[in-house]
């Protein structure tokens, strides 16, 4: 066999450079990330050091009123209570922080179990941040309604803000002809236009039918807003959003919203009059049938939020795991256990990140699928694969005809003919 | 053991078995719709859509196992 000597390994690299491109500031952002990578390790292993059974590790992945940047700070979020006084009024409480409320407000702590802390526990646990994890209290009368931003809200309005800047930024470009009277230009528009692509060919085509334009924007929204809610998980010190089950729950709720406008009349004589069904099935089969409307975007949400959480459990599992050994076992049996745990951390990461856009994709295909049930003609079922293509020959007919299309036309549409126009080979649906 | 050692020991054992399920099913579904697809590869695009909508329906069985460890954890 054979070996490399040194100075081939250097050609080889060399030449991996210059091919690569990799200018100075490709290789700040590629050591930034490797150094951000090491130190979103340390958070865990911070939590889980201090030994005091404190669920901090576990918190880590819930929701809570801080962003937590553990080496380096934790910022605390407003807090914002609507709350009953004593003498049974009302009253709207606003804080910068948790820590202000409990300074000059009538709050106090809870233990988690009905009690109370004393003010002595209270000024005790601003040390280390701990009065963060205990849920606040009033201190006479009672809590209606918490409005606290808390990190989620957070990241939600912050993944909502990045997707709608950077999609208005594209449609602009599109606007102006980039991509549809010349090539895309430059990786970030070939990239998102392999994704725009798919979404429109994969996805909404093959489920919808015929009115897949009308529902398009819902399901590349969607798609995009939970893609980079996972994603931005991913990032040291990043908060998955979509790991709570009240932002997928909303999202959800948007689908059923949506499928029950579209449905079609048919689509409700099968739920509440299933034709063709004998008439003393049909008292068992209608609650069914009715029960099955909120199953489909029940599901929708927990799948989202089990995938998205159980893939942060199982790091923090996986990361505990050294130092249960060290504790149990010894030092030494700790120290061995990171050649297991960090490399099976690492497994699970790049599982994440696959999962990431797996799921993404599944709650937007879903999604689709259940509008295009509900907007389904029945007669043609089993036939809408040739509705689609009829429709594609069309817009080919319609594209070589009439060459460039009119400016005023809606954004998917724009999308959809630059797209057809520039790379004819992506847009053909693979059959 | 107390109650809310039995609940939790129930919710484990309940998630276990619902995974267990759901694995076998996906698992099942997912070598059949690879058969179809490489005997078939002009059809693999529907293949894919009706495997998604299966899978959608044996997860949703395992969700709801999911949902009710949930409860027995919260709630208890």
């Amino acid at each position: 066999m054979n070996m490399l000597r040194p100075h081939e390994i250097g050609t080889i690299f060399k030449q991996l450079m210059e091919n690569m491109k990799l200018n100075p500031l490709r290789w700040l952002a590629l050591v930034a990330l490797v150094v951000g990578l090491l130190a979103a390790g340390a958070p865990a292993q911070a939590a889980e050091s201090d030994g005091s059974g404190d669920p901090k590790a576990v918190q880590h992945s819930a929701d809570g009123n801080y962003l937590n940047f553990e080496p380096f700070g934790v910022i605390e979020l407003p807090r914002l209570f609507l709350a009953r006084t004593a003498e049974g009024g009302f009253t709207f409480d606003a804080f910068a922080t948790t820590h202000a409320a409990l300074d000059h407000g009538p709050y106090t702590l809870g233990d988690g179990e009905g009690g109370t802390l004393t003010d002595a526990q209270v000024d005790a646990s601003f040390k280390d941040h701990k009065h963060l994890y205990f849920p606040v209290k009033r201190a006479q009368g009672s809590i209606m309604v918490d409005f606290s931003l808390t990190r989620h809200t957070v990241y939600v309005f912050l993944v909502g803000l990045i997707v709608v800047v950077v999609m208005l930024r594209l449609a602009a470009k599109y606007k102006r002809g980039v991509g549809r009277e010349e090539a895309p230009h430059g990786t970030w528009q070939n990239l998102m236009e392999v994704f725009i692509v798919f979404l429109r060919d994969e996805v909404t085509k093959p489920t919808i039918g015929e009115r897949w334009k009308t529902y398009f924007p819902y399901v590349a929204t969607v798609f995009f807003f939970i893609l980079l809610g996972n994603l931005i998980g991913l990032v040291p010190w990043g908060v998955t959003a979509t790991s709570n089950i009240m932002v997928t729950g909303t999202l959800a709720a948007f689908t059923f919203v949506l499928t029950q406008f579209a449905g079609t009349k048919e689509y409700w004589q099968h739920i509440f009059n299933p034709p063709g069904v004998p008439v003393f099935v049909k008292p068992f089969l209608v609650p069914v049938e009715f029960i099955g409307l909120f199953t489909k975007p029940l599901a929708l949400a927990f799948r989202l939020f089990g995938n998205m959480l159980s893939g942060h459990l199982v790091i923090v599992s996986l990361i505990g795991l050294i130092f249960i050994f060290a504790a149990q076992l010894g030092t030494g049996v700790g120290y061995a256990t990171i050649f297991i745990s960090v490399p099976l951390t690492v497994f699970i990461y790049v599982l994440k990140l696959a999962i990431s856009f797996i799921q993404a994709y599944i709650f937007a295909i879903l999604s689709a699928l259940f509008i295009g049930l509900a907007i389904e003609e029945h007669e043609h079922v089993g036939e809408e694969h040739i509705g689609i293509e009829e429709d594609d020959e069309r817009r080919r007919a319609e594209i070589e005809g009439d060459g460039v299309p009119g400016q005023a036309e809606e954004l998917q549409d724009v999308l959809d003919e630059g797209v057809t126009e520039t790379t004819p080979v992506v847009s053909e649906p693979a059959r | 053991m107390g109650n809310a050692a039995l609940a939790y020991l129930a919710a484990g054992i309940g998630i276990a078995g619902a995974a267990l399920g759901a694995g076998l099913g996906i698992g099942r579904l997912a070598s059949s719709a690879m058969e179809g697809t490489a005997r078939q590869p002009e059809a693999a695009n529907e293949i894919r859509t009706t495997m998604i909508i299966a899978a959608a329906l044996i997860e949703g069985v395992a969700i709801i196992a999911e949902i009710v460890a949930i409860l027995l954890i919260v709630l208890t």
